[in-house]
């Protein structure tokens, strides 16, 4: 392979960077700990602490965890000889910061402290100006074309839900097209097992809040291996044949738990889990390739699982929930 | 106590015909009262029943919302829930209970936002935020009857209160004031029949004697 060099010296420092990743027995003191201030202790001796210096009190742990986000996309698209691949990932806070501008602009008031800084790949002034003069011509051609749609549909009515929906479409088409660019099978069957899960997980919510197909179909991402169709026919369908449908694939596991314990409890928390973990778990592949670009993405995607792992367990020590509640939330580690 | 009046018959019928007033009154407010104690306890217990059913909803849906807060990041979650979908017209009309206006909200909600008041795209949001907004939609109706409850309640809790003054002051200073006063002219008219009749036997001794000499 030609430029199969080219990653070495990234994946080399990646390597000792997953050394410094939260291990499994610091999460499991985490977990243990009394309250929400030894939990922190314990975060104290990662490489968090560099963040903790101006903390105020536990309640800005959300500070910590933002902080730590930012420096990873940032030393990540650094060390990334292939840029667009770290793109990919960062298009989500391009898309958020573009839903919250919007929304922003038709509540007429000023949210900027939920914009997300630094790591997206289209700088914030261009997207402030786009969405403030409604020329979106700076913008990508998907992302345009979806901010088009939700200001030509705004004049006639304003309905906020639309501005989530069209542009998470927007999102996920705009990643498969750079995919198939890409040519990486590792990066596009993460996105597919990705947009799959979150896709069932989709149809399972709208069945529960009992709304018709049509908004179903607004709601799918596009380009998963199940294809829509599917899904829309599985709306009207009793849980049990949703099961049946989804027993013999790839997901087989996660549904199967996921909607048995959704069907006793009502609660997605289990599927969101083992969602989760699936996802982990296939991206943990990625450690025995030392050659290409997926040590770097699966480092990426462990820093996020991780994260999200602190802040559960953050939230669940302020609050004070039991042991158990946490750890039914708690996802895999990579490590 | 009695009032500072002249002891005069016309003022002793004028004060006759207010005790019969304030008696007649005081018979009134203190049916008034024991109605107006009926409904209040009456919307004292539906109130707490309702309370207690609305609170319980509402703590189950913050502690979805909180798990929701603990599986989304801090910004994921305030866009998703920045802009509310749902609109709700509140029109507010006037209901009689015994004479005291109490506020009665009517809500009307559009149906298709009533069944959908998730405001948010579903890719990168937890399926638990949809039940603690879900919940709290629901409940709306409910928070709405809760409210004209508690603002009757507490306007009955004040009528109640000042009817009660009122017979009360009825019972134990106006009508005794009243009988006393009434008393006390009478005795004095009394005293002042008996005063003139001893006049005269005295005059007319005093004739009669005058006669004699």
């Amino acid at each position: 392979m030609p430029n199969s060099d080219r990653y070495l010296y990234a994946v080399g420092r990646i390597s000792v960077m997953e050394t410094r990743l939260v291990d499994s027995s610091k999460i499991e003191r985490m977990v243990e700990a009394k309250d929400a201030e030894e939990a922190l202790k314990v975060l104290a001796e990662t490489e968090y602490a560099g963040h903790m210096a101006d903390l105020g009190s536990v309640y800005e742990y959300e500070k910590i965890l933002e902080a730590e986000l930012r420096r990873v996309y940032l030393e990540v698209r650094k060390m990334m000889p292939s840029p667009e691949i770290i793109s990919l990932f960062a298009r989500k806070f391009d898309y958020h910061n573009l839903k919250v501008l919007i929304k922003a602009k038709y509540l007429q008031e000023n949210r900027n402290e939920l914009l997300v800084k630094d790591v997206g790949n289209i700088d914030l002034d261009v997207l402030m100006r786009a969405v403030s003069d409604e020329d979106f011509s700076d913008l990508p051609p998907l992302m345009r074309e979806a901010a088009e749609e939700i200001t030509e549909a705004f004049r006639l009515e304003v309905d906020p839900q639309l501005v989530d929906l069209r542009l998470d479409q927007a999102m996920y088409a705009e990643i498969f097209a750079d995919l198939k660019a890409l040519k990486i099978p590792f990066l596009t069957g993460y996105f597919t097992r990705f947009t799959d899960l979150t896709n069932i997980k989709t149809l399972l919510r709208i069945k529960r809040l009992g709304l018709d197909r049509r908004f179903l179909a607004q709601a799918l991402l596009p380009a998963g291996e199940i294809e829509a169709e599917r899904l829309l026919e599985q709306l009207d369908e009793p849980l049990e044949l949703i099961l049946d449908g989804l027993a013999h694939g790839p997901y087989a596991k996660v549904v199967e738990d996921g909607i048995l314990t959704y069907q006793k409890t009502d609660t997605l928390t289990r599927y969101e889990k083992l969602a989760d973990d699936y996802l982990i778990d296939y991206i943990k592949q990625a450690k025995h390739n030392k050659f290409g670009p997926e040590p770097i993405v699966g480092y990426l995607l462990a820093k996020e699982n991780e994260i999200k792992i602190i802040r559960i367990i953050m939230v669940g020590k302020i609050n004070q929930l039991p042991v158990e509640e946490i750890k039914e939330r708690l996802r895999d580690v990579y490590v | 106590m009695e009032i500072r009046a002249k002891p005069t018959r016309m003022e002793l019928n004028r004060l006759k015909g207010r005790l019969k007033m304030a008696k007649r009154g005081h018979k009134l407010l203190k049916d008034k009262r024991d109605e107006l104690m009926r409904k209040f306890l009456e919307l004292i217990k539906e109130n707490k029943a309702l309370r207690e059913q609305v609170e319980a909803q509402l703590s189950s849906s913050f502690a979805n919302f909180l798990l929701a807060s603990a599986v989304m990041s801090g910004e994921t979650l305030e866009e998703a829930i920045m802009y509310p979908k749902a609109t709700v017209n509140v029109d507010v009309e006037m209901q009689n209970i015994m004479s005291i206006h109490v506020p009665k909200l009517i809500v009307t909600q559009r149906e298709e936002e009533r069944k959908n008041a998730t405001p948010y795209g579903f890719a990168n949001t937890s399926g638990e935020l949809d039940s603690s907004i879900a919940t709290l939609a629901g409940i709306l109706p409910q928070l709405m009857r809760l409210a004209e409850l508690e603002k009757a309640v507490f306007l009955l809790a004040d009528e109640i209160d000042k009817t009660r003054r009122r017979v009360n002051a009825l019972e134990h200073i106006m009508i005794p004031q009243l009988e006393a006063t009434i008393k006390f002219i009478s005795m004095k008219l009394d005293e002042n029949e008996r005063s003139a009749l001893t006049r005269l036997m005295k005059i007319k001794d005093i004739v009669r004697g005058d006669e004699s000499a």
